[in-house]
């Protein structure tokens, strides 16, 4: 078989696979026996399977044994290490990555250059490589990350112009000519038990085995951030960062994150492009190379490794096998591109959360023992922290005490007063609720005690510390839990992932345990599991735990949402039109759950409009009106009060209106 | 005959029922103000009927005319404007911009957009001597009555005003209210959303009160003014509303 | 001071035709939130259609007022017509979607677009006819100035005043105007939303068309790949002036030519893209809404 039959093959079977498992996904999903195979392939570890399957494809080279194939294959393996980077950059964080080739030629070129001036071995260079590309992506990311997405694009090709242009103008780095003679990678000669080892990696097969074996290797680094609490941040950065940072994701800091590692990938592979091709110059990293690579992601599907590969597959296959259209390839690679992404925004193999059960093996437990293990954990929680709290200094603030304090807040938008010196206590264990008609600042001043906003006057402690200017993601690690108007969950994750996501804080493990998925990290991550899952049982959404958040009812989503807000055991919880949607059942329940909140001995603060919800459950009740602060009190004296009827129903006038016509 | 008739309409926003079965009526030239508390369905009932959310079931006719399935901006040349919650005038217009782009329609025939103006200055003698101020200097009551003037400038048969006196101070909301009955008293219709419940059925003829989506009081406005229901709806949870 | 002046007139010549393409950027991306990536080629097909024009079909032979209007108007309108088919087939259904996907359709299309041209009109590069136009020229002072010069910074501010006069002056350049603020309000106003979408990349198209055409005159060579490059700078322009904002885009123009004229100037040709982008990322660090600010529809 000719290798052009060989890659048509290969290609069109891919392709109808993706498209079959595209068309039929959803009727297979539902069948429990096709979960129960795709749970017995999971329980095979992912590395396993990696090796497995690249294994399978260094064995068709080696039979095939035709060079030209074996080079195209090594291309694709090239390209796929390159969208593994990338895929972390766009798929996971959703950054707007257009220079990705940037990374590609700094890793190549710190390479070609160690090897060819200073003779190091090229497995040593490695390393260099890497390290010089992330510091770069550091260097750019810090400013600039903070951009919004349209720009970031546009900053991040202009990185790639500059650096591309930067090696052309360079001589050192062999100007437009770039570096020739690059050698190839060796293993030098030593002995061994008086065995003389030593290899010199040259045949396109090499080259393979070489390319096969560090695409395994991001592979399963890939996998591993995915299934992480870093790859479950990013994620939810890119679902909605706003949420993200107020259930204490450190949104900045996990970009930058991103972009390194993502860039560091792309300095890897370019290492092992400069030691293969032999030869490198500024014409191999345009910003047609970045292009690409987005390609590769996008086509595939962002965010899926097999999608990846399928990608990588088809951007160098296809012009491949389209050689004898050379002159018009890029044409009809463009109208493929074009029409694919119009039937298929999603890729060919996108990434579906697939529904476990059970997960990870994990036992069910009955509801019973749940509620008492959590109302356990959660007292030591508070031991703890107030522990710590009293360590660092700070008083202690006990039961009826004043948890949260707002003092003269005013906030201002333009020429309009939002919130305007409102200053109240809210007491710790009491069940707290703001009202007042709508436009009356209520929203406003959540976001000032959430950090979301910056008020222009006043204090506001919380704890008896200042959260004034401070970050939300700090703010929501110092044990605030919030909930929003209008539902906010990851849409793209499944429920119990929403939770998870709320632990970020809590975490103990760092990057490389996750990378390694050290044993460490992977009982940390089925205690994070477990906790989830419990926070599920006691809102009542356990069942549902494996669903995708965008299937649940409204009401549903909002348990699941508050089960979020209390993942980190915070003392203060912060809901925001919690009942809005729901009907009088769902109203009942609500009820129930916040009474159970309170009984764990966290302090709840409500914003609501339901006034029979409001004024059966709450301790106490402010009114905000026109940003103003007009009531204070039980929710005996508000239902009374003059003043707040006068607000909601509007004053009985002075001078009477003139009736209407045929009234 | 009722200008405007809204027959059973349900809206989903995804899976969820915003509308179950919303019925409302409203003939020529009255005002017809439709209650009830945050989120219940006012806002919700008026973009269906102006055409920016589709319905998935029931009927709107606008003087005989179906409505539903057509595109927004046709509606509006059928004769029915909608002044969205929290006014959405182009702040980085000028008000004479903005008015300008209330006559849209009308754009090519500029005698009568001048005529128009000066009926919308004589309204709001405030805006006339704004003309040439960015929109987003005014101040709320200010927005508010050029979003009403912008509406008026394509002389609508029904105007849908969404929460007119949201966010401003008591005085200006009655002289918005106030401006509203002089309109309806040229024969506007005028579909009123109010959370200020008192001041609309003060100038209402008709009144809707909508509760999670359905419609749970309506009547005569002088009737349900006095009607201790309505206090109830809103400070004590409709559920007690729905019950009698 | 001499090679100054002179390098601040090349710099505001070649700024003009940045303007004209970065305006088509700008409108279009204050409206749709959309990167025509796109537009950088339409300037060169408008070039390329020129020329055939002028070369090909011979109209370089008519009387120079009229071969002129023509190599104007026609691939003006060529062009926008290719620019609304592009917009109706790769960018209308994906509206909704993701972000990242209008980009890679974006992309695609420069791609199509790019090739397309190289595929009809060959890679080589073409001239247009050197002979066509005046070579003379004045001295002011010490720099030296062609009348062609003149001449085609006057054309590109026209069409740039005909631009502004337009959106400011018609209701429909308000209604523009009105959807980079809010799309559903100007709905309400009875406006026809698709419509005036169309508009603006019609006017995208014919501003990029005219600008290729002066490319071709001036630099008198053309090449199928130029599109890239041109709409890289374009863009930059666009954003360095502020996203969405009209006045801000003919600036950026100008300040970007001016940044390349004097790069090459006093450093040399091969610096230009670092400065360049050198600049950009520093205004952005600094004022992220760019020079102006930016005037982008927050409500879709």
């Amino acid at each position: 078989m000719s290798a052009d039959d060989l890659l048509l093959t290969l290609l069109i079977g891919f392709l109808a696979i993706s498209l079959l498992r595209g068309l039929g996904y959803r009727r297979l999903s539902e069948d429990p026996r096709f979960t129960t195979w795709l749970n017995r392939i999971d329980r095979v570890p992912y590395w396993s399977r990696v090796i497995a399957f690249l294994a399978a494809v260094a064995l068709l080279a080696y039979i095939n044994g035709d060079d030209y194939f074996t080079s195209v294959l090594v291309s694709v393996a090239t390209y796929a290490m390159l969208g593994l980077g990338l895929n972390i950059v766009v798929g996971f964080a959703g950054l707007l990555d257009l220079g990705y080739a940037a990374f590609f030629a700094i890793g190549a070129y710190t390479s070609a250059l160690l090897t060819t001036q200073a003779h190091w071995n090229f497995f040593t260079t490695v390393p260099l490589a890497v390290l010089f590309t992330g510091t770069a992506g550091a260097i750019l990311g810090y400013p600039t990350l903070r951009l919004r997405s349209d720009y970031l694009a546009i900053v991040t090709l202009g990185f790639g112009e500059m650096t591309r242009v930067t090696f052309n103008n360079w001589d050192y780095a062999g100007g437009p000519n770039g570096i020739l003679q690059i050698p190839f990678p060796e293993i030098p000669t030593f002995s061994l038990a008086g065995v003389s080892i030593g290899y010199t990696f040259q045949s396109q097969f090499d080259f393979l085995l070489v390319g096969l074996a560090l695409l395994a290797v991001a592979m399963i680094f890939a996998q591993h951030l995915e299934h992480s609490r870093l790859g479950r941040g990013w994620i939810a950065i890119r679902e909605d960062e706003f949420a993200a940072e107020s259930v204490g994701v450190p949104s900045l800091r996990l970009k930058l994150y991103a972009y390194v590692m993502g860039g560091m990938w792309g300095g890897l592979a370019g290492a092992f492009f400069a030691t293969r091709i032999g030869a490198i110059d500024p014409t191999s990293f345009t910003f047609l190379l970045s292009v690409n690579v987005l390609i590769v992601i996008v086509l595939g599907g962002t965010g899926s490794l097999p999608g990846v590969l399928l990608g990588a597959l088809i951007v160098i296959g296809l012009p491949e096998v389209l050689r004898t259209f050379a002159d018009q390839r890029l044409l009809i690679f463009g109208i493929g591109l074009l029409v694919i992404i119009l039937r298929l925004a999603l890729g060919i193999w996108p990434r579906i959360r697939r529904k476990p059960q059970p997960y990870y093996g994990l036992e069910i437990e009955e509801p019973a023992k749940v509620a008492a293990k959590i109302l356990v954990e959660h007292q030591q929680q508070m031991v703890r922290r107030d522990a710590r709290h009293a360590a660092a200094g700070h008083r202690v603030i006990e039961e009826g005490e004043a948890i949260l304090e707002v003092q003269g807040v005013v906030q201002q938008f333009g020429g309009l007063r939002a919130v305007d010196n409102v200053t109240f206590d809210v007491k710790r264990g009491e069940i707290f609720s703001i009202i007042g008609p709508n436009g009356g600042g209520k929203t406003t001043l959540f976001n000032c005690i959430t950090g979301v906003q910056k008020p222009k006057a006043g204090k506001i402690l919380i704890d008896g510390r200042s959260v004034v200017g401070l970050r939300p993601h700090v703010i929501a690690g110092r044990g605030v839990g919030r909930t929003f108007q209008g539902i906010r969950l990851f849409k793209q994750m499944a429920v119990f992932e929403n939770v998870m996501v709320g632990l970020y804080p809590r975490h103990r493990t760092m990057t490389w345990q996750a990378l390694l998925h050290t044993p460490g990290e992977r009982k940390d991550e089925i205690r994070t599991l477990e906790e989830s899952r419990r926070w599920l049982g006691f809102v009542g959404m356990e069942h549902l735990a494996g669903r995708l958040a965008t299937e649940l009812s409204y009401a549903d989503q909002r348990r699941v949402e508050i089960a979020r807000a209390l993942a980190a055991h915070p003392h203060l919880v912060l809901f925001d039109e919690p009942a809005a949607g729901m009907n009088p059942t769902e109203k009942l329940e609500l009820d129930a759950i916040i009474r159970k909140i309170r009984g764990l001995g966290i302090t709840v603060v409500l914003i609501e409009h339901d006034m029979s919800l409001v004024m059966r459950i709450s301790d106490r009740i402010a009114v905000l009106d026109h940003g103003t602060l007009i009531a204070l009190g039980v929710p005996a004296d508000i239902q009374e009060d003059p003043a707040v009827i006068e607000a909601y129903l509007g004053r009985e006038d002075e001078i009477p209106m003139p009736r209407a016509k045929g009234a | 005959m009722a200008i405007l008739e809204v027959k059973d309409l349900h809206v989903f926003y995804g899976n969820i029922e915003a509308l179950k079965g919303i019925s409302i009526q409203a003939e020529q030239g009255q005002i017809v103000a439709i209650l009830g508390g945050n989120g219940a369905g006012k806002t919700t009932t008026l973009r269906a009927i102006s055409g920016l959310i589709r319905p998935r079931a029931g009927t709107v006719t606008l003087d005989g005319k179906n409505l539903v399935g057509r595109s927004a901006h046709e509606i509006v040349g059928l004769g029915l404007c909608h002044v969205p919650e929290g006014r959405r005038i182009f702040n980085v217009l000028t008000v004479d911009e903005n008015l300008n782009l209330g006559g849209y329609l009308i754009r090519s025939k500029r005698g009568l957009v001048k005529e128009r103006k000066e009926a919308v200055n004589a309204l709001f003698p405030r805006l006339a001597e704004r003309r040439m101020q960015l929109a987003g200097t005014l101040s709320g009551g200010e927005q508010q009555m050029l979003a009403i003037g912008r509406a008026m400038m394509s002389d609508p048969k029904v105007l849908m005003l969404d929460e007119p006196s949201l966010g401003l101070a008591p005085i200006l909301a009655r002289s918005v209210l106030r401006t509203v009955r002089q309109i309806a008293d040229r024969g506007t219709t005028v579909l009123l959303v109010e959370q200020n419940a008192r001041q609309a059925l003060a100038i209402a003829h008709r009144a809707y009160v909508i509760e999670v989506g359905r419609i749970v009081l309506d009547g005569n406005a002088a009737d349900l003014a006095k009607d201790e229901r309505v206090q109830k709806a809103y400070l004590g949870g409709f559920e007690a509303v729905a019950a009698n | 001071m001499g090679p100054f002046l002179q390098y601040t007139v090349i710099g505001l010549t070649v700024g003009s035709f940045y303007a004209l393409v970065a305006l088509g950027y700008t409108i279009v991306y204050g409206i749709v939130r959309l990167i025509n990536f796109a537009q950088g080629d339409l300037s060169t097909l408008g070039a390329f259609l020129g020329w055939t024009l002028l070369v090909t079909f011979g109209l370089q032979e008519l009387p120079l007022p009229l071969a002129l209007v023509i190599a104007f108007v026609i691939p003006m309108l060529g062009t926008a017509a290719v620019n609304l088919v592009i917009l109706e087939i790769a960018y209308k259904p994906l509206f909704n979607k993701s972000l990242l996907a209008i980009l890679i359709s974006a992309l695609a299309c420069s791609l199509i677009l790019s090739n397309g041209i190289e595929w009809i009109f060959g890679p080589r590069i073409e001239a247009y006819p050197p002979s066509l136009l005046p070579a003379e020229g004045m001295f002011l002072g010490t720099v030296h100035v062609t009348f062609v010069q003149i001449a085609l910074v006057v054309v590109s501010l026209l069409l740039m005043g005909t631009l502004v006069a337009f959106v400011q002056g018609t209701t429909i350049g308000t209604a523009m105007r009105a959807l980079a603020v809010d799309h559903d309000a100007a709905r309400l106003m009875g406006i026809n939303v698709n419509q005036v979408i169309r508009l603006a990349f019609v006017l995208g198209a014919l501003l990029a068309a005219a600008s290729g055409v002066m490319l071709g005159l001036y630099y008198v060579q053309i090449q199928f790949s130029n599109g890239f490059l041109l709409g890289l700078r374009a863009f930059t322009a666009a954003v360095l002036g502020g996203i969405g904002n009209i006045p801000g885009a003919m600036a950026g123009g100008m300040i970007i030519g001016l940044v390349e004229s004097y790069t090459t100037g006093y450093l040399s040709g091969k610096w230009e893209d670092v400065i360049v982008f050198g600049v950009l990322i520093t205004v952005l660090v600094i004022r992220p809404v760019g020079l102006f600010g930016e005037r982008v529809a927050e409500r879709m």
